[in-house]
């Protein structure tokens, strides 16, 4: 089975590599011929993000994926998800904003944290008219984040999930503090009226 | 806090071709001023040696058996890394993010590949924030000024900008402390690290900072926690070997070294402790193959020491080679042995003393006044004592032993200093010393009564 997985595991890399070459030879383009090709860009880094994901998924539903917790600014975490996304989703006319009011560092695992975070950004940008918003807080509870869009909503928040759902629903419950796990919440409304997508972390 | 990359020199370590183009292209669109290449480890060190770029692009995996991680300790162990030097890990997959959550030793950063100008832009500047945030601690840090390094981490705490590092702040004073030599307040640091959250090496900090204490048991318990639990830690292997060693069980230590010395095959200093763990533990042959290893191969400049050909040679004598042992030591400088330090001394010329009697007696017999008179490392005693059950200088041997076995590392060289006296045929001299130095422990160390 390792054996497998390690086949596996070698192919992504490779890709990945690939697809980083054909990454940076665009932005070179770019900033040779003074152009934009950042939809180009961006449908590479997602290439190479579901490749991760796939795996990933694989690990939590095999229940053996380990997190790999480091202490996080979470500002910072927030800062990388906007450059991620807010020029792909302008280019669909809608404007992604953000606020943290979180001051401190946060053990999480920071790599699946930024991917569950982007994915639900990703899913708000499909659905959402005008605007997305994320926002990150502290409070007894813990570490908080929200996705919200000014979508319809969920069609059942409590119905069947997707891939990326359910890796979100796992990596949060595998983050575990004191004895406290986290958390996956869905939910309909919130300020902008559309889905509400909740992750808290101990 | 934007930085100005026009003057900023990168260094791309990357032993695939395609990577490194990738790499080039990326950094000189984030505004690199030059971007320059090494294709594995050897010139990623001469690089850095000769003129330290301002930012290392390094990737995870560079053949050769080598890895990034390797290169960033071998750079910090011999101080060819400066703190303004950012160290950015690049890596194609997850894993390494898994070996980031365990280690002491980290990257300034890592990311992930494939990522833009952008993002490189990004993290460079979050670096370079906190580099700027921890800088002056740093310099007090490096001039060894420890009080004043942890005067201004305190101060730092307190500030709004200080709440972002607090676990780099907690972490760094707990260092401090160690190096300091306050195990005690490296501990209580560690368990301050711990309150918050089970990190593996804050865990591995603690069963440090007890062993420096001498609280061997404890250390243990701690130390196997983190062993078990990560398993990418292979510090944390080492930490654990060598509080074997203190405890005298030297075939666990052997034998956890020898477990991740295999994943790790080039990784010296780790050769450098298993060496010393086969040894005590009667493995000749290994302590003797890896110490050859580490004297042929650890080709960083200055990196075998007169050190480690003197554990060579010991290694050699242990395995009864004398001609091996003595071709060694015959081989070091004059010069050299010359301005060796009295330990380093004692030991030369105890183990020439072995090796060639012819040679080394009449060095050995000279430096005896000073051997008797002056405090040694345990392992030059160790070297004393075999060299002088050896020429059948008792008084000398038995006051190395009765020393030995009222140290601190009494445990660790208990079976070594018996085996000793057995080959002379004197067990029942060895028996009585330490019914001696138990005695004078039970009466707190006043001479007890009827011994002279």
């Amino acid at each position: 089975m390792h054996r497998l997985l390690d086949v596996l595991a070698s192919g992504v890399h490779d890709t990945k590599n690939q697809l980083f070459y054909a990454e940076s030879q665009i932005a070179e383009a770019e900033a040779k011929h003074g152009i934009d090709l950042s939809e180009a860009r961006y449908a590479i880094e997602t290439a190479a993000v579901r490749l991760t994901r796939t795996l990933t998924a694989y690990h939590l539903l095999r229940n053996d994926a380990t997190l790999a917790v480091v202490p996080v600014v979470v500002a910072d975490l927030c800062d990388e998800v906007v450059l991620d996304q807010r020029r792909h989703l302008a280019h669909a006319g809608i404007t992604l904003t953000h606020t943290c009011s979180v001051q401190d560092e946060w053990p999480l695992d920071r790599d699946l944290i930024t991917d569950v975070l982007n994915n639900a950004v990703q899913n708000a940008g499909r659905y959402a008219r005008a605007r997305v918003r994320l926002s990150a807080w502290n409070d007894d509870g813990g570490l908080h984040f929200r996705v919200e869009d000014d979508g319809p909503g969920y069609a059942d928040p409590e119905g069947g999930r997707s891939t990326g759902l359910i890796v979100a629903e796992r990596v949060a419950s595998l983050h575990e503090r004191q004895g406290r796990c986290g958390g996956m919440h869905l939910a309909n409304g919130g300020e902008l009226g559309g889905a509400v997508f909740e992750l808290r972390l101990p | 806090m934007p930085i100005d990359y026009k003057n900023k020199r990168f260094l791309v370590v990357d032993d695939q071709p395609l990577a490194r183009e990738s790499l080039r292209a990326i950094a000189q669109t984030a505004g690199a001023f030059s971007v320059d290449f090494a294709p594995g480890y050897q010139d990623a060190i001469f690089k850095i040696r000769n003129n330290c770029p301002d930012v290392i692009l390094c990737d995870y995996i560079l053949g050769d058996g080598r890895s990034g991680q390797q290169l960033l300790e071998e750079l910090r162990r011999f101080n060819m890394l400066p703190d303004e030097t950012i160290f950015m890990m690049v890596t194609g997959e997850q894993s390494y993010e898994q070996v980031v959550a365990a280690v002491e030793l980290v990257p300034d950063d890592y990311i992930i590949k494939p990522f833009s100008p952008d993002k490189l832009m990004l993290r460079l500047e979050k670096v370079a924030a906190k580099k700027e945030f921890f800088a002056g601690f740093y310099r007090e840090k490096r001039k060894q000024e420890y009080e004043k390094a942890l005067a201004i981490l305190a101060a730092k705490k307190e500030t709004e900008a200080g709440r972002a590092y607090r676990f780099e702040t907690l972490r760094q004073e707990a260092e401090v402390h160690l190096a300091a030599g306050n195990a005690e307040q490296a501990e209580a640091a560690y368990r301050g690290i711990l309150e918050k959250y089970e990190f593996p090496w804050a865990r591995a900090g603690v069963a440090k900072s007890l062993h420096h204490q001498n609280r061997l048991t404890e250390a243990r318990a701690e130390i196997e926690k983190v062993v078990s639990s990560a398993a990418q830690y292979f510090d944390a292997a080492d930490i654990k070997a060598n509080i074997c060693m203190a405890q005298g069980e030297h075939e666990e230590a052997q034998k956890t070294l020898d477990a991740v010395a295999k994943k790790t095959p080039r990784n010296y200093l780790r050769k450098r402790l298993l060496a010393e763990a086969a040894e005590l533990n009667g493995d000749t042959e290994t302590a003797r193959a890896a110490m050859a290893d580490v004297v042929a191969n650890d080709t960083m400049p200055g990196a075998v020491s007169t050190e480690d050909q003197l554990t060579l040679a010991r290694t050699h004598v242990g395995a009864g080679d004398l001609i091996a042992a003595e071709k060694v030591l015959v081989l070091m400088r004059e010069s050299e042995v010359m301005n060796l330090e009295l330990a380093q001394q004692a030991s030369f010329s105890a183990l020439l003393a072995v090796a060639s009697p012819d040679k080394g007696k009449k060095k050995f017999a000279g430096l005896r006044p000073a051997l008797v008179a002056s405090p040694l490392p345990t392992v030059s005693r160790v070297d004393v004592l075999r060299a002088a059950l050896v020429v059948d200088d008792r008084e000398l041997a038995d006051g190395q032993a009765r020393e030995l076995m009222s140290g601190e590392d009494a445990k660790k060289v208990f079976g070594t200093v018996r085996k000793l006296y057995a080959l002379q045929g004197r067990e029942n001299d060895f028996r009585e010393i330490q019914r001696q130095v138990a005695m004078q422990r039970i009466h707190h160390e006043e001479p007890p009564a009827g011994t002279a």
